[in-house]
């Protein structure tokens, strides 16, 4: 992931008001997680699974605080049982970030199905989501998840694809 | 050795007033409701199994400086056993965890679940992730001891109430759903914190 994406990830975090950030670290964002772990502003939650990271930034909603759950998309297939009954059963808002394994030109055969399942889910999910491959648009991206996020009370997802992961 | 989970409930219930409760789906949402009825704005009763813990861990990294009760069960641990591992590195220094373990999926009819039978032992997998204060409470007496102690400890600690499985009867069902929960809950937290969760549009 570029320097430049990470910072501007930050950037946009911070704008939201983001205080916690739970992930499951995978390869194409492998940057982005240090760099929260080192931001004084921002406690980092690793998790054991995604599922677990949307329950815990579930929870934090709950709080008045801001969280964000970081991973790669296919993540949201082992999240899909918890944002289901969160943000369908009670509008309890996840706000995502993922990276967009099996997109165009993916040359892992293993990477092929998280970009088959990734948007279908989403749109099942009934989540908006905002796919970015230009540094310039990714602090404003980050910062309209959770502008729509807090006026829907539902999830809201940034994907991050292109030149900026590889 | 197994005991009531609605007099569990009750005793628990007494020994809460500023806390805040997540709870988990089945008999034990109606069992709370009645239980505690000074507690009902301050819980929030979801039908989320395997969100619980960690969406009362979430709570708790959220606000700090309160207290959060997760009421998780068997079947609901069960299904997410990873947050125990996240407690065990996160050590939050006010979450108090009950599991009530009645060895079953009561809310549909009872199956078993795999703490049937005694070989799976919920408070040693949280020992061995390590919640070092992870207890199995088979007496009343026993869970409300723990109960004094897991509300006045500053680690995470975690107790699995052996209780029977029999339902409260008679007791008033709940009927708001999943979403009016929410908001009452949410209401609950900024008026006792002073802060806004769900705040005003730009524009009306």
């Amino acid at each position: 992931m570029k320097a430049e994406a990470v910072e501007a990830v930050i950037r946009g975090l911070k704008r939201a008001g983001v205080s916690i950030a739970t992930y499951l670290p995978d390869s194409l964002l492998k940057e982005l997680y240090p760099a929260l772990d080192a931001d004084p502003d921002i406690r980092t939650i690793p998790v054991t699974n995604e599922g677990e990271g949307a329950a815990i930034a579930g929870g934090v909603f709950l709080s008045g605080k801001r969280a964000v759950l970081v991973m790669e998309n296919s993540g949201l297939r082992a999240a899909t049982e918890h944002l289901a009954r969160m943000g369908l059963g009670a509008g309890i808002p996840v706000v995502m970030i993922m990276s967009y394994r099996g997109e165009m030109g993916e040359n892992n055969w293993w990477a092929i199905p998280h970009g088959i399942t990734m948007e279908p889910l989403l749109q099942t999910l009934r989540t908006p989501y905002t796919i970015v491959r230009d540094v310039d648009e990714v602090e404003q991206a980050v910062v309209n998840a959770y502008e729509t996020a807090y006026a829907s009370y539902y999830h809201a997802a940034v994907v991050l694809g292109g030149d900026l992961v590889r | 050795m197994s005991y009531s989970r609605f007099e569990a409930m009750k005793l628990l219930g007494a020994r809460l007033a500023d806390e805040l409760v997540i709870l988990s789906l089945g008999g034990a949402v109606d069992e709370w409701y009645n239980a505690a009825p000074h507690m009902r704005d301050a819980s929030l009763f979801q039908q989320q199994l395997g969100c619980v813990t960690p969406q009362a861990f979430g709570l708790a990294a959220g606000l700090p400086h309160r207290r959060i009760v997760s009421l998780d069960t068997d079947g609901g641990l069960l299904f997410n056993l990873g947050i125990l591992a996240t407690l065990g590195n996160e050590r939050p220094e006010n979450l108090f965890i009950v599991v009530w373990d009645n060895e079953q999926y009561q809310s549909i009819g009872g199956p078993r679940t795999h703490t049937k039978g005694g070989r799976v032992d919920l408070a040693a997998i949280a020992r061995g992730a390590g919640v070092e204060h992870a207890y199995t409470a088979e007496t009343l007496e026993e869970f409300d001891a723990h109960c004094t102690a897991g509300l006045a400890t500053k680690a995470p600690y975690i107790v699995v109430a052996k209780t029977d499985g029999i339902l409260e009867p008679g007791i008033k069902r709940k009927h708001s759903d999943g979403r009016e929960d929410k908001y009452i809950f949410v209401r609950h937290v900024e008026k006792t914190e002073a802060i806004t969760i769900m705040g005003p549009s730009e524009h009306n």
